[in-house]
Formats: C-alpha cells, sequence, structure tokens
C-alpha cells in the first residue's frame, strides 16, 4: 500500500492504522517522497495561488494579494520550512527515544512525524482562500487532530508502554512547540531584515 | 535528609494556615479568571462595559491582573511555601499568630484591592496599581512571610535546606525588596501619590519590577513550588540536585537585568536596552535548567500516569514553562519586540505563561494538598481528567488566537503605502482583531470551566471533612 494510502486510514482508525503503518515498516526514503514531499506541496501551492488570486481582507479594505513574484518566493520558503518542521519533529523524536526506553529507529520516527502531521498538511487546502480567521478555525480541529494521532502513534511506532508514551508525547509536544515559536521569531525577524512580502491591492 | 541536629519536638505542623491560603486560592482562582473572561468579552463586544466606567476595560484589567496574580497565584505561593517548608524542615511554622497575619492581611490587601481599582484608584504603575495606604500593608504582611518563612528555616531539623526552600526565600526576599523600591511615592492625599522616581529612571525602576515580579513572584516561587510537588507526586528524587543549585542562582543572578526589554525603542538609553536584552537571551539557560530538571524527574514518574492524573497539570505546566521561557527571549530581541511589543503577542506570551505555567502548577498542588490537609481522598479522578483537558485545550485556543492576532496587528501598524502614509488606520486593525478576540474569549471561558469542574471537585472531597492535625515525624537518616 502506497504511504498516501495509510495515512489515511489513521481517519477512520487512529489505533489500527498505526499498526498498519508499522508492520509495513517503510524505509525513511519512502516515507519522505511518498507521504512527506508530496503532502508539504499542497500547502505552499493553495496558498500561492490564494495569494495571489484571491487574496484576504484586512478590515474593511480592498482585498490585500501578494506579487505573483514575491507570493512565489514565500511559498517556496513555505515548502522547504514544512519538509524542515517534519525532519526537526523525527529527529527530536529520535533524539529523545532513548531516554524514554524507546525504539531508536529514523524511519519509524519520521513515518510518525509525517503521518501524524497528515490533518495538519490537508486543511493547507483552505489557504485557497487566505482569511486568517478562517485558517485558524479550520487550522485549529486539523491541530487537534494531529495531537491525537500523536498521541495514539507515539506508543505503536516507537514500541513503549502508553503511559510512558504520554510523557514521550507530551515531551515533544513541548519541542513542536519550541520550534513553532522559533519559526515565528525568525519570520520576523528575517521580515525586519528587508525580507517582507511585496503586496499589492 | 541528612543529620539529625535535635532530638524531635512533639508536636503538629501548622496547618490552619495552610488550609486557609489554599481555600483562598481556589476562591479567588475563580473570582480572577471570571474578571478576565469578562473583560475578554468586552473587547469582543464592548457594548458590554455598559457605560459604566467601573465596569470599563480600564478599570477591570488590572483587578483581573492583580486578583489572578497577587490574590490566586498569591495564596497559593503562601500555602505551599508553608506546608512545604514545615515538612522539608520537620518543625511546625514559627510564629503562629504571625502566620495567621499574613492571612488576614493579605485577604485584606486583596479586598481593599477589589474596591479600589474599580473605584479608578490607582498608581497607574503596571501590576503594582495599589496606592501607598495599600503598598504599606502589602510591606508589612510581607515583611511578616519573610519572617515566618525564614524563622522556620532556622528552627528546622535538619541540617539541609532542601532546594524548594531556597526558591521560596530568594522569591519572598525578592519581592520584598522590589515592592519596598518601586512603590516608593510622594503621597499628595490618602489616595493620591506620585512615584519617587522620575520620567525615564521611573519608567525603568518600574520595570526592573515588573520584569523580577515575573522573574521572583511567578517564576522562583513556582519553581519552589514545583521542586516540592513534582518529586512528592511522582514519588522519586529530583532528576539532578547540583542543576537545581546551579539553576537557582544563575536564575537569581541574571533575572535582575532583564527588566529594560520592556523599554525597547523608548527614551531609556540605548546601551540599557542592550544590555537588557543580553540578559533576557542568557536567562534562557538557567530558566531550562528548571524545565529539564522538571520534565526529567517527572519521565521516570510514568508507571504512576495510569492511575494519577494530577501528574499531567505538573507536566503540562513544565512543558508551558519551557515554551514560554524561550518565547519571551525571542520577544526581547530588539527586532523582534519592534514587532511584537504593544501587541496581543505580548498578552499570549503572558498566558502561556500564566495559565500554562503558573496556573497549571498551582491546580496541580492543590489537588495534591487540600485532600491530605482534610484527610481524604479525591472526590473523583475522572473530573480531575475532565478538568485537564478542558484547561489544556482552552490554553491552546488562547495563545494561537493572540499569536495570529498580535503578529496581524503588528504587521498591521506598520505597513505603509509606497508615498509613506500607513496602510491602516488604527480602527481597521482593531476590526480585524475580532474573530482572535471570540476565539480568545473561547479559549478563557474553557479554562475558567475547568477550575470550576475543579472547585466542585474539591468541595465534594472537602464537604463534612475534619481538618487533619498532623503529627511531626522525625527526620529520616
Amino acid at each position: 500500500m502506497m504511504p498516501i494510502f495509510s495515512a489515511l486510514r489513521l481517519f477512520f482508525s487512529p489505533a489500527s492504522g498505526w499498526q498498519a503503518i508499522k508492520d509495513r515498516h517503510y524505509a525513511a526514503v519512502s516515507v519522505f517522497f511518498g507521504h512527506t514531499l508530496p503532502f508539504a506541496l499542497i500547502a505552499p501551492i493553495c496558498g500561492y495561488l490564494g495569494t495571489t488570486r484571491s487574496g484576504w481582507q484586512l478590515g474593511s479594505g480592498a482585498p490585500v494579494k501578494l506579487t505573483t513574484a514575491s507570493a512565489l518566493q514565500i511559498s517556496l520558503l513555505y515548502f522547504f520550512a514544512l519538509l524542515l518542521a517534519t525532519l526537526s519533529v523525527a529527529w527530536a523524536a529520535y533524539w529523545m527515544a532513548r531516554t524514554y526506553d524507546a525504539k531508536q529507529d529514523f524511519a519509524a520516527s519520521l513515518g510518525l512525524a509525517s503521518f501524524t502531521a497528515t490533518p495538519l498538511f490537508l486543511v493547507g487546502v483552505v489557504q485557497l482562500f487566505p482569511e486568517l480567521w478562517l485558517n485558524l478555525v479550520a487550522g485549529l480541529p486539523a491541530l487537534a487532530i494531529s495531537i491525537a494521532f500523536f498521541y495514539t502513534g507515539v506508543p505503536v511506532m516507537l514500541d513503549i508502554s502508553r503511559e510512558r508514551a504520554f510523557l514521550f508525547a507530551t515531551a515533544m509536544l513541548a519541542f513542536g512547540l519550541v520550534a513553532l515559536v522559533a519559526m515565528i521569531a525568525l519570520t520576523v525577524l528575517l521580515w525586519g531584515a528587508g525580507f517582507a512580502p511585496v503586496f499589492t491591492h | 535528609m541528612s543529620e539529625v541536629l535535635a532530638p524531635v519536638e512533639s508536636g503538629t505542623y501548622n496547618y490552619k494556615v495552610v488550609r486557609q491560603f489554599a481555600i483562598m486560592t481556589m476562591v479567588w482562582a475563580v473570582v480572577g479568571m471570571s474578571v478576565g473572561v469578562y473583560i475578554a468579552a468586552e473587547l469582543a463586544f464592548p457594548v458590554l462595559n455598559f457605560d459604566l466606567p467601573w465596569l470599563s476595560f480600564g478599570r477591570l484589567r488590572p483587578l483581573h491582573t492583580n486578583a489572578v496574580i497577587f490574590a490566586f497565584g498569591g495564596c497559593a505561593l503562601f500555602a505551599s511555601s508553608y506546608y512545604c517548608v514545615q515538612r522539608t524542615c520537620h518543625t511546625r511554622l514559627f510564629c503562629d499568630r504571625l502566620a495567621a497575619f499574613t492571612f488576614w492581611g493579605w485577604q485584606l490587601v486583596i479586598v481593599l484591592a477589589a474596591i479600589t481599582l474599580p473605584l479608578g484608584i490607582t498608581s497607574s504603575k503596571e501590576y503594582a496599581e495599589l496606592e501607598w495606604p495599600i503598598d504599606l500593608l502589602i510591606a508589612a504582611v510581607w515583611i511578616a512571610y519573610a519572617v515566618v518563612f525564614l524563622g522556620t528555616i532556622a528552627k528546622r531539623k535538619v541540617k539541609h535546606i532542601y532546594v524548594a526552600n531556597w526558591f521560596f526565600a530568594g522569591f519572598i526576599l525578592a519581592v520584598a525588596l522590589l515592592h519596598i523600591v518601586n512603590s516608593a511615592a510622594v503621597p499628595v492625599s490618602l489616595w493620591k501619590s506620585y512615584s519617587a522616581y522620575a520620567g525615564v529612571q521611573d519608567a525603568m525602576v518600574q520595570w526592573w519590577y515588573g520584569h523580577n515580579a515575573v522573574g521572583f513572584f511567578l517564576t522562583a516561587g513556582f519553581l519552589g513550588m514545583m521542586y516540592y510537588f513534582v518529586p512528592k507526586q511522582a514519588g522519586r528524587p529530583v532528576y539532578s540536585y547540583r542543576l537545581s543549585v546551579v539553576h537557582f542562582w544563575a536564575l537569581i543572578y541574571v533575572y535582575m537585568w532583564a527588566g529594560p526589554h520592556h523599554l525597547h525603542y523608548t527614551a531609556l538609553p540605548d546601551w540599557a536596552q542592550s544590555l537588557g536584552m543580553v540578559m533576557s537571551l542568557i536567562l534562557l539557560a538557567p530558566s531550562w535548567g528548571g524545565m529539564i530538571n522538571g520534565i526529567m524527574t517527572l519521565s521516570g514518574a510514568w508507571d504512576k500516569l495510569r492511575t494519577d492524573p494530577v501528574l499531567r497539570f505538573l507536566i503540562v505546566s513544565v512543558s508551558f514553562y519551557g515554551m514560554s521561557t524561550f518565547e519571551g527571549p525571542m520577544m526581547a530581541i530588539k527586532t523582534v519586540n519592534a514587532l511584537s511589543h504593544y501587541t496581543d503577542w505580548t498578552i499570549g506570551h503572558v498566558h502561556s505563561g500564566a495559565l500554562g505555567w503558573v496556573a497549571m502548577i498551582s491546580l496541580g498542588a492543590m489537588y495534591y494538598m487540600i485532600p491530605r490537609l482534610f484527610g481524604r481522598e479525591l472526590h473523583s479522578v475522572k473530573l480531575v481528567e475532565v478538568h485537564f483537558w478542558t484547561a489544556t485545550i482552552g490554553i491552546v485556543l488562547y495563545i494561537t488566537s493572540m499569536w495570529v492576532s498580535g503578529i496581524m496587528q503588528g504587521l498591521m501598524w506598520r505597513a505603509v503605502n509606497p508615498e509613506g502614509t500607513l496602510t491602516y488606520s488604527f480602527v481597521e486593525t482593531v476590526q480585524a482583531m475580532h474573530p482572535f478576540y471570540i476565539i480568545r474569549l473561547l479559549g478563557g471561558g474553557l479554562f475558567l470551566l475547568g477550575t470550576l469542574v475543579m472547585v466542585y471537585n474539591l468541595w465534594k472531597t472537602v464537604a463534612g471533612a475534619r481538618a487533619v492535625e498532623a503529627a511531626i515525624p522525625a527526620p529520616a537518616h
């Protein structure tokens, strides 16, 4: 079964879905090219289309859009940031595994990180309409589902008891939040250093 | 605990004052969070101020901050420090009457705050709004607190002073210093005074106080709580005692310098701003020392998780402590601060610390202490779990909405048209924030709901119970 279909199975039954993923022993390369890469394309493409075509409205003003050159640049950065984020979560899980007596296996860690993020990858479609509040309202349930996937996935993928997995997953969540804040701060720094998007009205 | 210095005195711990503070912790939690939810609703729907001056955001906001920080957080600190210091020193609290004075005095301070702030009586210093007569009362209560706490340490029956007590003592002494220096004022009437400092020096003293209120009141004190209740609940020793001592001294030294990051791009001399920024970045190290110690101590207690939902509160609180102490230094970077300052990002940051760290660890500590103080088992473990998830979801909604709203707000403020005029009027930024204010209201409301579930659970736990008189056990060798 292709990794993409394995991922979709998680929505119907997370526990058996994870077990099925584990049983397939996907190699890190096939997870990356079969799942991470294609899914990480959704948000940047939709974001590109959304920010250049429909745009968004702030207050009561005319819709704001990005110039195509600026949107292309940002979408590319966005795409690489998503890949980097997935890989770094996988790396952190791999690194932390020993502390929690979990299985230290990069392919399993990458599978965990990538398949967990499926709802977040999919909700990228909403970026066709880059209205901020709409994306937050759609993104929050996706985030909740991803977190639920993560908590159910850790014990299966890394071979540890559910109680230990809870601690592991919570420590990972803290890592994820820190990484998110780092990304926000980095974006602001870059923006301040002159790499700002170019808007059109 | 090492050697025994003297034969054990026969007697009991002073649980009465601990019980009083613990109960008031829960009362003020509900009051303070309710005011918070109300003012969050006012921001989303301004009609809710009903054109009454004492219901306006400007007057209720300081009431909210004072009620949650000093009333809820303060009572939690009094309760847990009095509990911890007696138990780890194997001795009864020094001077019962003085301890009772700290309780009634502190409650009087809170009641006076609740009356004067809505009336608009304020010194206008953030987190130090109370006018000079109340400030004098605070100073008296706080000095009494120091005497009771340090007096108890002085008459301890074990040689070693456990690290939690170092944090509590550091917090008590630093807050006394901060409060007395910052509140120095020239009174002009009973309810009006002017700061003893002028201009930018006043601002610098204020934020030296303000940031150290975060560093000592909301951090060192609650780290003391963490170092007692985390090992207790986990049933195992602190992961690294050496680390706890090292990060204690590092924290005490570095926090004192971080205040100027509240005054980036103001009239404060530029070198002072840069110094504040650098010290704030360094602060990450001692903060994470505490987080690592907390997480690693809890990590070994995984086998207890199945039966003990209180552990979850402690885990999440330490995780949020790690996150917000990373976010803080990021926001102290001048370039980032140029965007984030005065926006909702700051509000989100404060609440990831205040709800995620301070409130979660306090509620966890109360779940631990209150049943023990009344000699009962918790009424419902299931309800603790309900509380945990409601509160956690509430925090996530709160901080994510404030991230988005704050960054958007900052970007809109600085957006300029090619000809140099501002792209957005102020009211457009307010309009754009409306949906996020509703999500924030929902998040805050969920957190309050969780607290109400806890109050019900604790009420069922202690109703009809008799106060426990605990005998002081002999120190172990």
